[in-house]
């Protein structure tokens, strides 16, 4: 027989064996990137040391990481709780530039006070979230349109309107910073250097949101749509009306995300805000599988490979090669989820 | 079992002595995490021989032919082709050693026509192809072969048996020597059953060898040279058919005699019927998306207390007949009133919370949500209220207690009630759904086709629950394409014929020639 | 923008910096801070970059600057990064830089707050933000006054130009690019005060398809000589197939086009950078805005081969003026609504050409 055959795939595959999987791939990856850059003539250890001090080694590397972290754990929910019924929102990046959009409306033409202010940035830019959502949603609740082409398409509308907004109506005329608005009245204040309470907020959004799925007849309900429709006619569950609400949450939660990063991060809503987290989300939430919380250290993982992109192309190692490293290491990841399913069986 | 009748390699009685048998497997064993699949299975194939193989659900009859297949490798023993001994590393290896199956669920491209899909992924298809030559092709093959197909035909639109027939046509188009079937009768009508049989005789009579696996033993009887049992992964006996009778095999089937019942008397406490009407239609039309009438003009009523069988060939209006007694379908006309009050809108929560229970036809794809965790799916009917949800709330563990409570009642044993449904064998998830839907019940149950795919203890289980049902003063709809089942369990019987009722009568009125009568579309009157 | 809104800004600096006192009292206590002198080989100089170093335009002109640094200076050590997009990353790259040791990081193009945070956090590092336009303790600003080119080459195509028309293609309604669209159609006006310049906007730097296609409607539109401030010699292709005139921006780009090539800006920052570099050395180092001037860092290129030598003694004398010390940009001016902008005798400053918001009359299609 040959080796194959003492092996099976499991159909539910525990959470240890995925750890050990991804690990090993990564693991793998890092040693495909290592020798390539030795053979490019590169020292991996001198890179891998600055990498590593540069990122979890240093004050300002964590600060980075931290608010990396803020918009994908966010986005990541938001494709998250899409997937986890099925639905696909393609489109985090757009509602991310709504909800910052929003917010920035506040920042700049109201002089509220911070405790007025804040929260209702957070109100109104989840709802502009929800509201780019809105007809992809519609759409495909009731007449079945593939919310992936409609909410990518509305993507390139909301960038291409803050770049309008930026550059026409609210350019900044004060400093004349390039393509961006003049900097929000009010900020998220920052608590620990340069991480504000948008992180705070958002680690709290995605755990209650994991708490509240999994207790809520809400959670339930949609749980039961997006496993199976018919089942849910069946047992009386209104379909549409619950793919409305999951992706008006997802559309929410994208919103918020932009929130923070125009009203924490960035202080002016510019043309590249979105920054492709809302893309990124995609594989945050690929990388929880099927679990919110998870979609913490998930965030963080794809942090470190951002900022280690970062870092590593002050060594003159082009944007290019650090997305060709970004795209192994998820495609390891990948690998190791399928290879982490497949158990050797012993003879009895 | 040391049996007389057991003798493995003696071939067919038909066939002469010292026939070379074309498949041999010598203690086969296959196993998975925690399970025995197969072990010590000894079994071979002559040609011309039908051969049936059979086995209670989880007996280990699909592992076997997907080793035969090439689907698995084997964890020890042998296969022997021919004489000589091989391996399958993969299916396609089986496919060019003469093996071809024909699984439960046809695997067709449903938007491709016949001949595009006889097409598909075969060597011998040209490199240029138009559409016109593949149908002379498949046209060619079909008269080959004796089975009719129209090659033109988009296989979305034809029949279950139809699609059969292109899918052993497949198969037989590779070359197949041995070919294997897996239930193939589940979905015919009877009219397809016969042609079908009599398809398989003919490739029989031209040194063709089938394995034919099946639950239903007459089948079996009627159509099988030989016939070997599986029991918990193990051979447990080969015999000549001529030499077994039905009630032999179901005893070595399931360890222990079982004979379904044929009549399921009331018990001695049990309410009488009553005359109120917990669920009535009246001229009810349906229609499809197509607009093609699926119900014309029915009306009916039930009454608590009594078993009402809907006898019909498959494809009759059952499915719609189900769906509108249970809330899931508007119908286009006509009334339907539960508990005495006419419905507006179809509404299955409403109809649910009025006491209907539905078993559907197609369990995992209408009543369960395959990824979802047994506690989950066991929740689908009561996770509105208290102990397990509220208005807003859902608590897990209260429903993995339900679905615990509900499991231990049907008599499943569960590895967990975190696992996923789609993990149990067909006839726990049967069981579990009958459990969940006879308990919210209370007035109507429908149950369509409840013993699809289920071995012979499981439906004398399942019976026993419709009984017990009925004792405590449900009104239950039973619909089967099983005349035996439909006559050992009801109180009246309605036949269904093209979205019509052909009549309503008492189970002591009706005799098998006048329900197969209806079933067929003649009146009474043309049958008397 | 005016003078007015520059000599505003260190009052929003306070009241900026007044929002993160809270977390940063050492970056107002810092107000005094010397940059001590510092060895030639401890010294690390960050640069970034907003386009590959081998754009063939603006970066490039950049980073031949950093080469002559490094000739001038071979044991200081640099780092760079090509491609820092103007969002938050840059302040991730900017602080990277800080974090490797960098006593000194130049951005070569606008970041705003992305560099000015970094800035604030790292109160012990040189910072210069070229196109920048604040000057804290540690942070100044540089840019080259690009006008006065663009100006004698406007004086030239007033003299090619038999139309009078002229097209500029434009990225964005910014004040380089006002600048630089006015000073050529001042410069044309100067010799022709019928000359006028149709403007389309790209929204891009670089995209040579998108500049070929402006160009060529530019063209249709009855221009006979391009200008502009793009990275890529698209439109001067086209001005060569057309057969009309060009001038480009950043470096010579005559290869392009020889027969349709008028002259380019082009740019100079080795000296500059030399001189910054070894300030910081020195010790002497201190935040300020600077203007590079005509001669000393921009200039008109070589003219091209076809240009009558007429026009460009006529040109060049203009120039020679304004190396003497005379500006050309004094009122009346008036903008394309026909307000008149700036008031007669009153002499443009370079801050204020630095901040242009609006076209002057003659200019259409800029907003």
């Amino acid at each position: 027989m040959s080796a194959v055959s003492h092996r099976t795939r499991l159909t539910v595959v525990p959470s240890y064996r995925i750890a050990v999987g991804r690990g090993l791939s990564i693991l793998a990856a890092l040693s495909v990137v290592a020798i390539t850059l030795a053979a490019m003539g590169r020292s991996p250890i001198e890179l891998a040391a600055l990498v590593v001090r540069s990122t979890v080694g240093s004050r300002f590397g964590i600060e980075d990481l931290a608010l990396f972290m803020t918009p994908l754990m966010l986005t990541g929910a938001a494709v998250w709780v899409g997937i986890r019924v099925n639905l696909w929102n393609i489109g985090a990046e757009g509602q991310l530039y709504a909800g910052a959009t929003a917010a920035t409306a506040i920042g700049l033409f109201t002089h509220w006070p911070a405790l007025v202010a804040l929260p209702a940035m957070i109100v109104a830019g989840m709802l502009a979230g929800a509201a780019w959502i809105f007809v992809p949603a519609a759409a495909r609740a009731w007449l079945g349109v593939s919310e992936i082409v409609t909410s990518l398409l509305l993507n390139f509308v909301a960038s291409l309107l803050v770049y309008y907004l930026a550059t026409g109506p609210w350019a900044d005329r004060v400093t004349g910073a390039l393509a961006s608005t003049e900097r929000l009245h009010m900020a998220f204040p920052e608590l620990w250097g340069a991480v504000h309470l948008g992180f705070i907020l958002a680690l709290a959004t995605v755990i209650g949101l994991g708490i509240g799925l999994a207790k809520s007849r809400f959670g339930y309900e949609t749980a039961v749509c997006g496993s199976n429709p018919q089942a849910a006619h069946y047992a009386g569950i209104g379909v549409a009306p619950r793919i409305l609400a999951v992706l008006l949450l997802s559309g929410a939660l994208a919103g918020l995300a932009g929130v923070f990063e125009v009203a924490g991060t960035v202080h002016r809503l510019q043309g590249g805000l979105a920054n492709n987290y809302g893309y990124l989300g995609i594989v945050v939430a690929l990388l929880a599988r099927g679990s919110c919380l998870a979609l913490i250290p998930a965030a963080l993982l794809m942090a470190l490979i951002l900022d280690t992109g970062i870092v590593l192309q002050t060594t003159q190692i082009s944007s290019s090669a650090v997305l060709a490293i970004t795209g192994l290491l998820v495609l390891a990841i990948a690998a190791g989820d399928e290879l982490a399913a497949y158990v050797r069986v012993n003879r009895t | 079992m040391a049996d007389v009748t057991h003798t493995p390699n003696a071939p067919p009685r038909h066939l002469p002595a010292g026939t070379p048998p074309i498949l041999e497997l010598v203690n086969i064993a296959k196993y998975f995490p925690g399970v025995i699949a197969n072990e010590h299975v000894s079994l071979n194939v002559f040609p011309g021989e039908i051969h049936a193989l059979l086995g209670e659900n989880g007996a280990g009859k699909s592992t076997l032919m997907n080793v035969v297949t090439g689907l698995y490798q084997p964890d020890a023993g042998e296969i022997i082709i021919d004489g000589y001994g091989t391996t399958f590393p993969a299916p396609d290896a089986a496919i060019s050693a003469g093996i071809g199956m024909v699984h439960q669920h046809f695997r067709l491209v449903p938007r491709f026509t016949v001949a595009e899909n006889l097409h598909l992924g075969w060597s011998e298809t040209p490199k240029r192809l138009s559409a016109k030559d593949i149908e002379a092709r498949a046209k060619a093959l079909s008269t080959k072969f004796g089975l009719p197909v129209r090659p033109s035909a988009i296989v979305s639109s034809l029949s279950a048996g139809e699609q059969q027939r292109v899918e052993i046509l497949r198969v037989l188009s590779r070359g197949a020597r041995l070919l294997i079937l897996d239930e193939p009768t589940a979905v015919l009508s009877p009219v397809e059953v016969g042609e079908l049989f009599s398809a398989l005789r003919r490739f029989r009579s031209e040194g063709g060898a089938v394995i034919i696996i099946s639950h239903k033993l007459d089948e079996i009887m009627a159509l099988a040279d030989r016939v070997s049992v599986l029991r918990q992964g193990r051979l447990i006996g080969t015999h000549q058919v001529a030499d077994v009778t039905p009630d032999s095999l179901v005893t070595e089937m399931i360890g222990r005699p079982v004979a379904l019942a044929t009549s399921y008397p009331r018990q001695a406490s049990a309410p009488e019927v009553g005359k109120a009407e917990p669920l009535s239609l009246q001229q009810v039309i349906v229609r499809d998306n197509a607009g093609v009438v699926r119900l014309d003009n029915v009306s009916l009523s039930l009454r608590p207390g009594e078993i009402l069988g809907i006898a019909g060939v498959t494809g009759n209006g059952q499915p719609e007949l189900a769906e509108v007694l249970t809330g899931l379908k508007d119908p286009e006309s006509g009334t339907i009133f539960l508990n005495g009050k006419a419905v507006n809108r179809a509404d299955p929560a409403m109809f649910a919370h009025a006491g209907v229970g539905h078993v559907p036809e197609d369990r995992l794809k209408r009543a369960l949500m395959p990824g979802l965790s047994v506690a989950e799916n066991m929740a689908l009917r009561e996770y509105d209220h208290p102990p397990i949800g509220g208005k807003f709330s859902f608590s897990m563990p209260q429903a993995r207690k339900f679905a615990q409570m509900l499991a231990d009642k049907a008599g499943v044993k569960l590895p967990g009630t975190q696992v996923q449904i789609r993990g149990l064998s067909g006839g726990n998830q049967q069981r579990l759904v009958l459990e969940r839907e006879i308990r919210i019940a209370s007035h109507v149950l429908v149950a369509s086709y409840p013993s699809r795919g289920l071995d012979i203890g499981a439906i004398s289980a399942m019976r026993d629950m419709l009984a017990r049902a009925r004792d405590a003063g449900v009104a239950v709809v039973l619909m089967s394409e099983d005349l035996d089942e439909i006559f050992a369990l009801s109180d009246r019987i309605a036949v269904l014929y093209a979205g019509r009722l052909m009549g309503i009568m008492a189970r002591a009125d009706a005799g098998r020639d006048s329900i197969g009568a209806l079933m067929s579309g003649r009146s009474l009157s043309e049958a008397a | 923008m005016s003078l007015k809104d520059l000599t505003r800004l260190p009052r929003r600096r306070a009241l900026v910096a007044l929002g993160s006192s809270l977390l940063l009292p050492s970056a107002l206590k810092a107000a005094e801070r010397r940059f001590a002198p510092i060895r030639e080989e401890d010294l690390l100089v960050g640069f970034g970059h907003t386009s590959p170093i081998t754009d063939g335009g603006w970066s490039y002109a950049h980073n031949q600057g950093v080469e002559a640094v490094k000739r001038a200076y071979p044991a200081v050590k640099t780092l760079f990064v090509e491609s820092v997009p103007y969002s938050a990353d840059a302040t991730r790259i900017f602080r990277q830089f800080v974090a490797e040791g960098a006593q000194m990081v130049i951005s070569t193009s606008n970041y705003g707050d992305f560099i000015k945070d970094v800035a604030d956090r790292a109160p012990n590092v040189a910072f210069m933000e070229c196109d920048g336009h604040t000057v804290s303790n540690n942070l100044g600003w540089y840019y080259i006054t690009h006008w006065y080119a663009s100006y004698v080459i406007g004086i030239a195509a007033a003299r090619l130009s038999k139309s009078g028309k002229l097209g500029y293609v434009a990225s964005f309604p910014v004040p380089s690019v006002y600048a630089s669209a006015n000073a050529v159609l001042l410069g044309a006006r100067s010799v022709n005060p019928n000359a006028t310049m149709r403007v389309i906007s790209i929204n891009s730097w670089f995209d040579p398809q998108a500049a070929t296609e402006a160009g060529a409607a530019l063209v249709d539109s009855g221009c006979d000589f391009l200008c502009g401030i793009m990275d890529d010699p698209g439109y001067l292709r086209v001005a060569e197939k057309r057969g009309v005139w060009a001038a480009m921006w950043n470096t010579d780009m005559r290869e392009f086009g020889p027969n349709a090539y008028v002259s380019s800006v082009t740019l100079d920052f080795a000296d500059f950078y030399i001189q910054q570099v070894g300030a910081r050395i020195r010790g002497e180092w201190a935040p300020e805005g600077r203007f590079l001037t005509l001669g000393k860092g921009v200039d008109r290129d070589r003219w091209g081969q076809n240009v009558p030598e007429a026009v460009q003694k006529e040109a060049d004398a203009v120039r020679d003026r304004m190396l003497a010390g005379w500006s050309p940009f004094q009122g009346p001016i008036y903008d394309s609504d026909g307000k008149l902008r700036v008031a007669p005798g009153h002499v443009m400053t370079d801050a204020e050409m630095y901040g242009w918001s609006w076209q002057v009359q003659g200019v259409s299609g800029l907003g």
